[in-house]
């Protein structure tokens, strides 16, 4: 009886370690991130906040090759941009995938065309969307991502895709501004390109075996010693040299000519800037926040804030959502805000626990709260937040979302130190 | 020594001339072999298993290639150097020269060898090191891409290299005489590209946080690669070498005479 | 220049047909050949890709500026110091041709095993710039004139004045305008913009952005004349970076007295 009574705890605690195991490999087998969880987190938390996302499909769901995948969103660009990265007076608008399994057709901020980069105004929200039309089939993480000048890519939240289909099928067809239809993007002018690299490449075999056919190396080096030059470089080699030049001379002349004929109008790579303007501000000073402490407490992963809180709106709000690079924390107790969780949005960026708001009770118009927002889940481990304690700034960013009765969102930013507490 | 070796050598007991090419194309299949199984790895794992550094499958899938590759080439670098220096020639002032001929024809053939592996650092893993780079978000100094370059192919390079180096002091009394600065620079420059990764990684750490290639940072790479000129300082020492070495085994005729 | 006695009987054994020696030195040739042929692939490519890399690996950072002005500058640097050996040693006016042809070998192995297979980029984005009638230019001209300051001044110059026409033919299809987005662009704009290069984005591109001042728009004979000018100094220089490691001495070897060559008086 004891024997069995202690082997029944030595086979949980086995069992337990097998599933532990199972899952670990579930979960560690698909890769979600694009290495972006070793950017430093006080840099994340304090540059992107992407919200209000929408994938035109869902997540884990199968397109086929050449079908089409949008997203949209809100990105918003910290007011209290890191110094040590660049104003982002250079951004650009992309994808993060695993390379062009995905082509990029289309990207707009605010409604501009983003195929040039352009600049943004920190402190401002803009909207973006991103079509992508599947070309390389696979199970793909896509996320929407800005590359910010001096800074490097900065990645939003990705859900999957399987792309199905064959890749050969791939299609991407476009008509140049001179009327050329050209059938495929990806094979186009590649047929020429190598005909000329072997032609070229054609002048150069013949011009070393003319010389490898003889003997090269000792006789050559004692050749030169003895000052043998006629029989080093005989006037056959002269003449085929003369004629050679003038070929490779002549060719290349040729080849501008009929190139200048078959491509009458060509521009030079565009190197434009675009111009967008930020969306309206729609807090413009109704709620102001300020953080008064922050504490990270390490055993129980919880961020503690003690905010202060001023609503200037017309009418009452109250706290619905923390988010900060990605991860969202929904006070579960407030409709709107739960509504606000999209269908389909990345399981391991939501907190599973509510928000903890200390005094829930809705802030009155005028009024100035000081209250403790707790947000609590493993992710700040898994998503590498919590490792802000070992980077040279201990600070942090985030968007709170408070709501009016009427449903309407103010968003805010909330920002400060951050303390660690290592014991309980 | 060589007067001593043609009144020793019967004329009859010469044998006919023939390249060794055996140890040549045994290394050159190794080496295909190698580098051939490290570019299928990659297909097969680095999208699925090498994006995210922080992924424990990083660590299954990579980092354990990474740590057992360091720990083989670190051994086969210590046993063929060792080997070669143990059983090195103790008697070269009386070296044959038709051995002599031998041995530096098939030192000749293994700086093919040499070269083939410095064509997969310099030229195959190294310009495929751009591609995944701008590509992916880079997040470690031990990406699938750098865990074949810098910490496979080069190793690679530099145990052949270093091998090379103490086969010819061991066994050829022409670089065993004297160092040929040539030599050193021809296996030392080429070392100098491992080293240099801390320039890079700095680099990429603290300095340009964007990737293109021909970042400032990566010109350590290329002034080190530019020590491969001195091939031809090499090659001219050969030459002198074979002036030497020729005349003492083959007759005016160009027959063998030892 | 007079040969020794031995270096005489050297040559006459190893021109004597079918020879030991012939044997010999013609495996000797190969060796060599094969040596160099991958030598050369890794340290030119090495270099090409660290300086001017970007450039030629994608379709939408070929421009009128930066690309014609320093590919050809960097193009020179090992064909110039490989001139110096490759002529001077052993009479063999290849060295530009060789390296052009080992870089062209080199880069098409790694564009389709790297940026195609494993990346998934498409040709039209990736294909390298011909850089073979520049730089064999260069060598006919040393063939020719045998001297280090007329192939400076013509044969380096050369390799920039034929950089820009030889690529025209290829590159001309992807300057084709586009209307994409309501936003003109051309087909390589289009193509970059296209195939997702997640961690070198747009503004990343060195490419010409204007100056007010590139006098007509003649920005590519502009940077080509530039280019020749340097090209001219640093085939020069190079050519003496070559002489320089070509004729490395020796130095003693503390540890020869382990191989038996201790005593110089019992050495050959």
């Amino acid at each position: 009886m004891i024997s069995s009574k202690k082997k029944l705890p030595a086979m949980r605690i086995l069992l337990t370690k097998a599933i532990f195991t199972m899952v670990l490999m579930c979960i560690a087998g698909t890769a979600f991130a694009h290495g972006e969880r070793n950017q430093e987190p006080f840099l994340r938390m304090k540059t992107l906040h992407w919200y209000d996302m929408q994938w035109s499909v869902a997540n884990d769901a199968t397109v086929q090759v050449n079908d089409e995948v949008t997203m949209t969103g809100k990105v918003h660009f910290f007011s209290r941009w890191p110094e040590i990265i660049s104003w982002p007076d250079t951004v650009f608008l992309g994808n993060a995938t695993p390379g062009p399994v995905f082509v990029r057709k289309e990207t707009y901020l605010n409604g501009v065309p983003m195929i040039q980069s352009t600049a943004v105004e920190p402190g401002r929200v803009y909207d973006f969307k991103v079509i992508l039309k599947a070309r390389i089939p696979g199970r793909h993480h896509v996320h929407p991502m800005f590359n910010v000048k001096s800074a490097g890519g900065l990645v939003g939240p990705g859900i999957w895709v399987n792309v199905a289909g064959d890749a050969d099928d791939f299609v991407y067809s476009i008509t140049t501004r001179t009327g050329v239809v050209i059938d495929n993007l990806g094979t186009y002018g590649v047929e020429n390109v190598v005909k000329w690299h072997l032609i070229w490449a054609g002048f150069a075999v013949f011009w070393l075996i003319w010389w490898f056919r003889r003997p090269l190396i000792i006789q050559r080096y004692l050749l030169v010693k003895q000052g043998n030059w006629k029989e080093l470089i005989t006037n056959n080699d002269r003449k085929l040299a003369v004629l050679l030049l003038v070929s490779i001379i002549t060719l290349i002349i040729y080849a501008n000519d009929i190139t200048r004929e078959a491509y009458p109008r060509t521009i030079p790579l565009q190197g434009s800037k675009s111009e967008v303007d930020p969306s309206p501000d729609l807090n413009d000073g109704r709620v102001v926040v300020k953080n008064l402490l922050a504490e990270y407490y390490l055993p129980g992963r919880t961020v503690l804030i003690k905010a202060q809180v001023t609503n200037n709106a017309k009418s009452a709000i109250q706290l619905g959502e923390f988010t900060a690079a990605n991860l969202r924390f929904i006070n579960k107790s407030v409709p709107a805000a739960v509504k606000g969780v999209q269908d389909g949005y990345p399981e391991e960026l939501m907190a599973n626990d509510t928000l903890g708001v200390s005094d829930p009770s809705p802030i009155q118009p005028g009024e100035t709260r000081v209250f403790m927002i707790e947000a609590t889940d493993a992710a700040w481990e898994t998503e590498r937040l919590s490792s802000l304690l070992n980077d040279p700034d201990s600070s942090y960013g985030a968007l709170l979302f408070f709501y009016t009765e009427e449903g309407e969102r103010i968003v805010s930013e909330i920002y400060g130190q951050i303390l660690p507490t290592f014991f309980d | 020594m060589a007067v001593t070796q043609n009144e020793v050598v019967q004329p009859q007991a010469i044998k006919p001339w023939k390249f060794n090419l055996k140890p040549m194309i045994i290394g050159m299949i190794i080496l295909i072999g190698i580098f051939g199984l490290a570019r299928w790895y990659q297909q097969w794992a680095a999208w699925d298993y090498g994006l995210d550094a922080t992924d424990p499958m990083f660590d299954v899938y990579w980092m354990q290639v990474f740590w057992g590759e360091i720990i083989i080439e670190v051994i086969l670098f210590f046993t063929f150097v060792g080997y070669l220096w143990m059983t090195r020639d103790k008697h070269l002032n009386n070296l044959s020269p038709r051995v002599e001929l031998t041995r530096l024809m098939l030192w000749i053939s293994m700086l093919v060898v040499y070269a083939f592996a410095f064509y997969f650092a310099g030229s195959f893993y190294a310009e495929q090191d751009a591609t995944w780079h701008q590509t992916v978000v880079r997040d470690t100094s031990f990406t699938p891409s750098h865990i074949f370059l810098f910490y496979m192919s080069m190793p690679v390079f530099i145990i052949l290299g270093f091998s090379l180096f103490f086969y010819a002091i061991t066994r050829l009394p022409f670089f065993a005489r004297k160092i040929s600065v040539s030599l050193v620079i021809v296996v030392c420059g080429p070392f100098m590209l491992l080293p240099t990764v801390g320039y890079n990684e700095w680099g990429h750490a603290f300095w340009l946080m964007e990737e293109y290639f021909t970042v400032p940072l990566h010109w350590g790479f290329v002034f080190f690669g530019w020590t491969i000129i001195a091939l031809s300082g090499v090659l001219i020492q050969v030459m002198k070498y074979m002036i030497e070495l020729l005349p003492q085994v083959t007759n005016s005729k160009g027959e063998l005479t030892s | 220049m007079s040969l020794t006695a031995d270096e005489a009987q050297l040559l006459s054994a190893v021109n004597t047909p079918n020879s030991d020696a012939a044997k010999i030195s013609r495996g000797l040739d190969m060796f060599v050949v094969a040596i160099l042929f991958f030598a050369i692939i890794a340290a030119f490519h090495i270099h090409f890709m660290l300086t001017v890399g970007d450039w030629d690996f994608w379709v939408d950072w070929k421009d009128r500026m930066y690309w014609v002005t320093l590919t050809p500058m960097l193009l020179i640097f090992i064909p110039a110091a490989l001139s110096y050996p490759f002529m001077q040693k052993f009479g063999l006016p290849i060295s530009g041709t060789l390296c052009a042809l080992c870089l062209a070998i080199g880069e098409w192995i790694s564009r389709y095993f790297g940026f195609h297979l494993w990346t998934y980029f498409p040709f039209s984005m990736v294909w390298p710039a011909i850089v073979i009638p520049s730089l064999m230019i260069m060598d006919l001209i040393l063939l020719l004139s045998r001297n280090l300051f007329i192939t400076s001044i013509f044969g380096g110059s050369a390799v920039a004045f034929a950089f820009a026409p030889t690529n025209w033919p290829i590159l001309a299809p992807y300057h084709i305008p586009v209307v994409h987005m309501d936003q003109l662009v051309n087909v390589a704009d289009m193509i970059g913009y296209s195939f997702t290069r997640t961690a070198t984005p747009e503004y990343l591109r060195f490419i010409e952005r204007g100056t007010l001042r590139t006098f007509g728009g003649e920005s590519t004979i502009i940077s080509t004349f530039f280019s020749a000018f340097v090209c001219m100094i640093l085939y020069f220089v190079w050519w003496k970076i070559g002489e320089w490691l070509t004729n490395l001495g020796t130095i003693p070897n503390v540890l020869k007295e382990y191989v038996g060559l201790g005593d110089d008086k019992n050495d050959k």
